[in-house]
C-alpha cells in the first residue's frame, strides 16, 4: 500500500531523513516511533505531498505521490483542527464535499463515520461543546470520511485521558478489522505495542529497527528484565555482571537483563548480601527495545 | 465541476459559521442601516437638500464605503486569519482543495453577504422615499466589482500581513479608515480640500462610490461613469491576481503539519 524507497530530505545543512525505506502492506497497522525531531512528521509531510523530498520515491497503492494521491490518504493530525462553531455532522459533510463525494455517498458516509467513532448521538452538537476525546474521534472520522486506502494517525491519543485513549484504540482496532491500512506515529509505546502489527523506530532520519514485536524482542538478549531498588547500586551492578546480567538504566530504575528465565528466589539469591528494597520481574517490552535502539544505538 | 463543488462547500461553510454567530449576524445587519441613517440625515441637513435626495446619495456611499468595506474586506481578512489561527487552514491543505476554489468560495460567501447588505441598504433607503434611478444591472455590476476588489484585497492582506485575529482591527483601522475618508464614504468629497481631492482619485473606494452614486442617484449610464468603471475593473483584476500570488506565497509557509 505504501512504499518508501531511499527517501532523503534536508533543511539547509541539516539532514532530516537519510535513505529512509519502508513498506506497509495493505490492511497493516504500522507504528512509526521515534524521539522528537526523528523525522516522523517530515515523512508524513512528504507522504501527504505537502513537502518535496530531495531524493527517493514514495508510492501509494503503486502510484507516485502527487495531488491525485491525496484522495487515497486520510490523515488525523496531532491537533484536532476542526471548525468549532459547526456541528460534528457539518464538519464531516464539509470535508466530504471537498473530497468530491456525491450527495448520496456523503450522507451515507457522514452517518457511517459518526457511528464508527461513536458520535451519532452528538451529530448535531457544535464541536466547541465536545470533550477532547470526542473532538479527537471526530478528527479521525474526518480522516475516514472519503474512504481512504491509507489512514495516517499522527499521535492520535496524545493529551487524552485514559478512557478517551481506550476509545481511540478501539476505533483503530476496528479499522484493522475492516482492512484499512494505518500508519500510526506515537510516543506512547504501549499504544504501538497493543495496536501495531509492525513497528519501525526512527532516529536522526534513519530507520534503526523494524519488525513485528516478537522480531524486535528477539534481538534483545534477555528473557526477562529485573528492576532492582537498592541503596548499593554499584555493588549490585558488579554482582549482576558476575552472573551475566546486563545492567541498564530506565529513567531512575536500575534494571538487569536476565539471559534465562529465573524464579524470583533465584534472582534474590544472586544479590545475596546486598541490601535490596525491592525486586520485580518484567517481560522485555517495546520501551526497553526503543531505549536500547535510540539511546544505546543497539544494532538490531 | 470540481472547482464549483469545492467553492460552494467553502462558501456554505463560511455562511453557516456566520449564521451560528447570531450576535455578529445581527450587528452586520444593524451596522449599514445605522450608517445609512446617519449619512442620510447629515446630507439632508445641507441647504436645499431633500430627504429623498439625501438618502439617494447616502445609500451608495454607505454601501460601498461602510457595508461592503467592513464585511467583504474586513470579513475576508478575518476569515483567512481565523482559519490560520484555528489551524483549519492546515487541515484544508491536507485535502485536494485548490487555491482557486478556496478564493472563489470566500468570494461567493462574501458576495452573498454583500448582496444581502445591498438589498438591506436600498430597502431602508426606499423606506425613506429614495429611489434607485439608474440601471439595476449596471448598479449590480459595480457592486459585484466592489465586492471582488474588496475580497481580493482582504485575501491578500489576510494571507500576507495579518498573522493574528488582533491584527485585523489594526489593519482595517490603518488602511481602511483613511481610504474611506478619502473615498467620500462618510464625508462628501466636496467637503475635502483640493489636494486631498486630487489624492482621492487614486483611491478605489472613491471610484466605487462615484460610479455607484452616478448610477444609483443620478441615473448615469456606462459612458458617464466610464473612467470610474475602468479604474474599478482594473483594480478588481489586480486584486484577483494579487490574491492568487498571495495564496501561493502562503502555501509555502503554511502547508506543513
Amino acid at each position: 500500500m505504501l512504499q518508501i524507497e531511499r527517501l532523503n530530505k534536508g533543511y539547509g545543512d541539516r539532514s532530516v531523513l537519510q535513505d529512509l525505506s519502508l513498506a506497509i502492506a495493505p490492511g497493516e497497522i504500522y507504528g512509526l516511533l521515534g524521539p522528537n525531531g526523528a523525522g516522523k512528521t517530515t515523512t508524513i509531510n512528504i507522504i501527504c505531498n505537502l513537502l518535496k523530498a530531495d531524493r527517493g520515491l514514495v508510492k501509494i497503492d503503486g502510484q507516485p505521490i502527487s495531488g491525485a494521491t491525496q484522495k487515497l490518504i486520510g490523515i488525523a493530525p496531532q491537533e484536532n483542527l476542526l471548525y468549532r462553531s459547526l456541528t460534528c455532522a457539518e464538519n464531516l459533510n464539509f470535508f466530504a464535499r471537498i473530497y468530491g463525494l456525491s450527495r448520496q455517498t456523503r450522507l451515507k458516509q457522514v452517518r457511517y463515520c459518526l457511528e464508527a467513532v461513536n458520535l451519532s448521538d452528538r451529530a448535531h452538537s457544535p464541536v466547541e461543546t465536545l470533550s477532547g476525546g470526542m473532538q479527537r474521534r471526530l478528527s479521525m472520522a474526518i480522516a475516514l470520511v472519503h474512504q481512504p486506502r491509507l489512514v495516517i494517525l499522527d499521535e492520535p491519543t496524545t493529551g487524552l485521558d485514559i478512557e478517551a485513549r481506550y476509545e481511540i484504540w478501539e476505533l483503530i482496532r476496528q479499522l484493522r478489522h475492516q482492512g484499512t491500512t494505518v500508519l500510526l506515529t506515537t510516543h506512547l509505546l504501549e499504544e504501538a505495542e497493543r495496536l501495531c502489527q509492525r513497528i519501525g523506530i526512527l532516529k536522526g532520519g534513519k530507520l534503526l529497527a523494524e519488525g513485528t514485536l516478537p522480531e524486535l524482542q528477539r534481538h534483545i538478549p534477555a528473557i526477562e528484565i529485573a528492576i532492582v531498588k537498592t541503596p548499593e547500586e554499584e555493588q549490585a551492578i558488579d554482582r549482576a555482571l558476575t552472573h551475566g546480567f546486563t545492567p541498564r538504566r530506565y529513567g531512575s530504575d536500575l534494571a538487569f537483563w536476565l539471559p534465562q528465565a529465573m524464579e524470583l528466589s533465584q534472582i534474590l539469591q544472586c544479590f545475596q548480601g546486598i541490601p535490596l528494597d525491592s525486586v520485580c520481574r518484567q517481560p522485555v517490552r517495546l520501551e526497553h527495545i526503543y531505549i536500547e535502539v535510540t539511546q544505546f544505538g543497539s544494532d538490531l | 465541476m470540481k472547482y464549483w463543488q469545492e467553492a460552494l462547500a467553502v462558501a456554505q461553510r463560511i455562511l453557516l459559521e456566520l449564521c451560528r454567530r447570531q450576535r455578529s449576524l445581527f450587528l452586520w445587519i444593524m451596522f449599514p442601516v445605522f450608517v445609512l441613517l446617519l449619512n442620510g440625515y447629515i446630507l439632508a441637513d445641507q441647504p436645499q437638500a431633500t430627504l429623498k435626495g439625501a438618502f439617494e446619495a447616502a445609500a451608495p456611499m454607505t454601501l460601498v464605503g461602510a457595508a461592503l468595506f467592513f464585511s467583504c474586506l474586513g470579513g475576508t481578512i478575518a476569515t483567512v486569519v481565523s482559519e490560520r489561527e484555528q489551524k483549519t487552514l492546515k487541515r484544508l491543505f491536507l485535502t485536494p482543495l485548490s487555491g482557486l476554489s478556496y478564493f472563489c468560495g470566500i468570494l461567493m460567501a462574501h458576495s452573498c453577504i454583500g448582496i444581502g447588505q445591498a438589498l438591506l441598504v436600498y430597502a431602508s433607503a426606499a423606506f425613506l422615499e429614495a429611489r434607485f434611478n439608474g440601471s439595476l444591472w449596471l448598479g449590480g455590476f459595480i457592486i459585484l466589482l466592489s465586492i471582488v476588489a474588496y475580497v481580493g484585497l482582504g485575501f491578500t492582506l489576510g494571507t500576507q500581513v495579518a498573522r493574528r485575529i488582533e491584527d485585523v482591527n489594526a489593519l482595517v483601522a490603518a488602511f481602511g479608515v483613511p481610504l474611506l475618508m478619502l473615498g467620500g464614504a462618510f464625508v462628501p468629497l466636496s467637503f475635502l480640500p483640493t489636494p486631498l481631492r486630487q489624492i482621492a482619485k487614486y483611491n478605489p473606494v472613491y471610484h466605487m462610490n462615484e460610479a455607484l452614486t452616478g448610477v444609483s442617484a443620478a441615473g448615469d449610464g456606462v459612458e458617464a461613469i466610464a473612467p470610474h468603471l475602468y479604474f474599478l475593473i482594473g483594480f478588481a483584476l489586480l486584486m484577483v491576481i494579487s490574491s492568487g500570488l498571495a495564496y501561493r506565497q502562503m502555501l509555502t509557509l503554511e502547508r506543513r503539519l
